[in-house]
């Protein structure tokens, strides 16, 4: 299936008009599937590590949302052992007018604001809600050993 | 080489209107003003090193206490007239800088209040030793203040030179003024030259202005739509404008670059621009003369805005370099106030912005640009267009993908108003005015809307053309 004009596009302003902290690059035999990094929010545990990611852009995009799971482990209560994420917007909350940019920066503020209310990773949101401080020094002692370069 | 030859050479080089030369900050002469001072403070037994070793005296003093009071400073040298920095500019009193002294009324020593003894009696060795004792030659008699001498109170009234508004009394001391002139010539110059060039700076934005508007007029007249000769010449110009804005030339758009751009880089970008369009072929696409005399006159504009920018950022750094040196011959810390009280007339930030904003909404606006009119979804242009209840436009094409889909919220407020779209909701207005704007663009969509439609219909194995020969 040839590529829409949106996704050229989009693809165009990533590497233009680069989001600071976020990168996105398409694979050249895929150009629907592509190697994404997030450096973690400043004043977050995941401060100083950079999470690798991988996004596919399925048929019907933009009709569908991206499918994106993180490839770096990450100690959060909203992403899985497998690296799934829950997050509204990329499962019901959907819309074809969000983007590629505007996904990402939404899971970069997901590291950033954790929700325990909402669990993927059930073991981890509890050990978020029993002892908040001990949660995060788990995770920034993840993200020293997975996520540094 | 001297900043003063650079500055020259640039001034006379760069195609500097004459009228500009002119208003320049004349450095030359207020480097022979800085000369001037020097003489008359040496006279005084006050050379740079002097008034630097005092200076310094005190600062390390300050440091290796952990202090750092400005009422230790043995001297202070006051650019008087910042109580009227709140008056408008016109009516502001020319600076009359004043170098004062601040002398033990029992001992004459130089003052340096919390210096401890040892530190002081340096001091007035130093002071001896280098003549600054001889400041009492200056001092006018006070015979007040002599009888209280002793006294603890505040000093007798003021008297003389210590009558001058905005000085800090000290008890127990007296200060003395040193008669200079040549560093109130200084600012005299320097301010009326500063104001100078803000009166340049007004005129030449009201010209630009002038040249701005009628290039809109011409460009206007050029892309109007409803006649037949300009139909080629809108997408040339459309293309133009768009490289023009992702170009970026005097401010950044990019969330990593997002401010003004000082004058190097505006020139980069401007070039860069410039060789783009010739690239593309675009410049040969006017064959008339009227467009491609409106072409110049818009390189012109920009050309133009690139040269205020750089007169205002050599001349802002001329009175950067000129008060350094001033600090530098005469020891006086004076640059670290001066940008306080006067304020530099910011070509760069100013007539830049002003006049870019003004190329943007009289000339470019002329020509609508297809980022303007694309679809949020498929990002092509928005044909046919259709307004939904919330008042959200988007192509048909992606509207009927998403009733099929079930999805019934509008893709940017998530109201529920994709469900109940019909043909009423066709944009009707707006459809007119992409015929006429984006002729080609409407065309190629129109054709890709009947395709998909007859995929719709037919399933995959639809051609937009019969296959049967």
């Amino acid at each position: 299936m040839a590529l829409s004009k949106r996704i050229i596009k989009e693809t165009q302003r990533l590497a233009e008009d680069a989001v600071p902290g976020i990168s996105a690059v398409p694979h050249d035999d895929n150009l629907r599937y592509f190697d994404v990094t997030i450096d973690g929010p400043s004043q977050s545990p995941y401060e100083g590590g950079v999470f690798k990611a991988e996004l596919f852009l399925p048929d019907d995009y933009p009709m569908t949302p991206p499918k994106i799971r993180f490839l770096t482990r990450i100690y959060h209560p909203n992403i899985d052992r497998l690296g799934r994420i829950c997050l509204d917007v990329l499962k019901s909350n959907w819309s074809p007018a969000l983007q590629i940019r505007t996904i990402l920066l939404s899971i970069q503020a997901l590291l950033g604001a954790p929700n325990p209310d909402d669990p993927l990773a059930n073991d981890v949101a509890q050990a978020w809600k029993q002892d908040e401080q001990a949660a995060i020094a788990t995770a920034r002692e993840w993200t020293e050993k997975h996520a540094k370069p | 080489m001297k900043f003063g030859h650079v500055f020259k050479e640039t001034l006379r080089n760069e195609g500097f209107p004459p009228e500009w030369v002119d208003s320049a900050i004349s450095y030359s002469q207020l480097k022979k003003c800085i000369n001037r001072l020097t003489d008359e403070l040496a006279q005084v037994g006050l050379n740079p090193s002097t008034l630097g070793t005092l200076l310094k005296q005190v600062e390390d003093y300050n440091a290796s206490t952990e202090q750092n009071d400005d009422q230790d400073r043995p001297f202070e040298y006051i650019l008087a007239g910042d109580d009227s920095a709140g008056l408008p500019r016109e009516h502001r009193k020319p600076f009359h800088p004043k170098l004062l002294f601040y002398v033990d009324e029992a001992t004459g020593e130089v003052h340096s209040a919390k210096l401890d003894e040892d530190t002081r009696s340096k001091l007035q060795m130093l002071a001896v030793a280098t003549g600054v004792s001889q400041l009492r030659v200056y001092e006018e008699p006070d015979q007040q203040s002599i009888a209280s001498k002793d006294s603890v109170d505040p000093p007798s009234p003021p008297g003389g030179v210590n009558s001058a508004s905005g000085i800090r009394k000290r008890p127990g001391y007296r200060t003395v003024e040193i008669p200079l002139t040549s560093d109130t010539e200084f600012f005299a110059k320097l301010t009326s030259q500063l104001s100078g060039l803000e009166a340049l700076q007004d005129k030449e934005e009201k010209r630009m202005h002038a040249q701005i508007e009628e290039l809109g007029k011409q460009v206007a007249h050029l892309t109007d739509p409803d006649k037949r000769l300009n139909k080629k010449l809108i997408p040339v110009w459309r293309q133009i404008f768009q490289i023009y804005i992702e170009s970026g030339i005097f401010f950044g758009t990019t969330e990593r670059d997002h401010k003004a751009h000082d004058a190097d880089k505006a020139a980069q970008r401007f070039l860069e621009f410039s060789d783009k369009i010739a690239r593309q072929g675009l410049v040969e696409k006017f064959k008339k003369p009227e467009s491609l005399q409106a072409l110049n006159s818009f390189m012109h504009v920009n050309r133009e805005i690139l040269q205020g920018l750089r007169f205002g950022q050599i001349n802002h750094m001329a009175m950067l370099k000129i008060l350094k040196k001033f600090d530098k011959q005469t020891a006086l810390g004076v640059k670290s106030t001066f940008p306080k009280q006067i304020e530099f007339p910011e070509f760069s930030e100013h007539l830049a912005k002003a006049v870019c904003a003004e190329v943007n909404t009289q000339v470019i606006s002329h020509v609508p640009l297809l980022d303007d009119y694309s679809c949020p979804m498929c990002m092509e242009l928005k044909w046919r267009p259709v307004k939904l209840r919330c008042g959200h436009v988007f192509c048909i094409r992606c509207l009927i993908v998403m009733q099929t889909n079930k999805q019934h919220k509008c893709p940017l407020c998530r109201e529920l108003t994709v469900v109940d779209a019909n043909s009423a909701n066709l944009d009707l207005e707006l459809a007119d005015f992409l015929k006429k704007w984006f002729p080609d663009e409407v065309k190629a969509k129109q054709k890709y809307n009947e395709l998909m439609a007859g995929i719709d219909q037919y399933g995959e194995v639809y051609k937009e053309k019969c296959n049967v020969m």
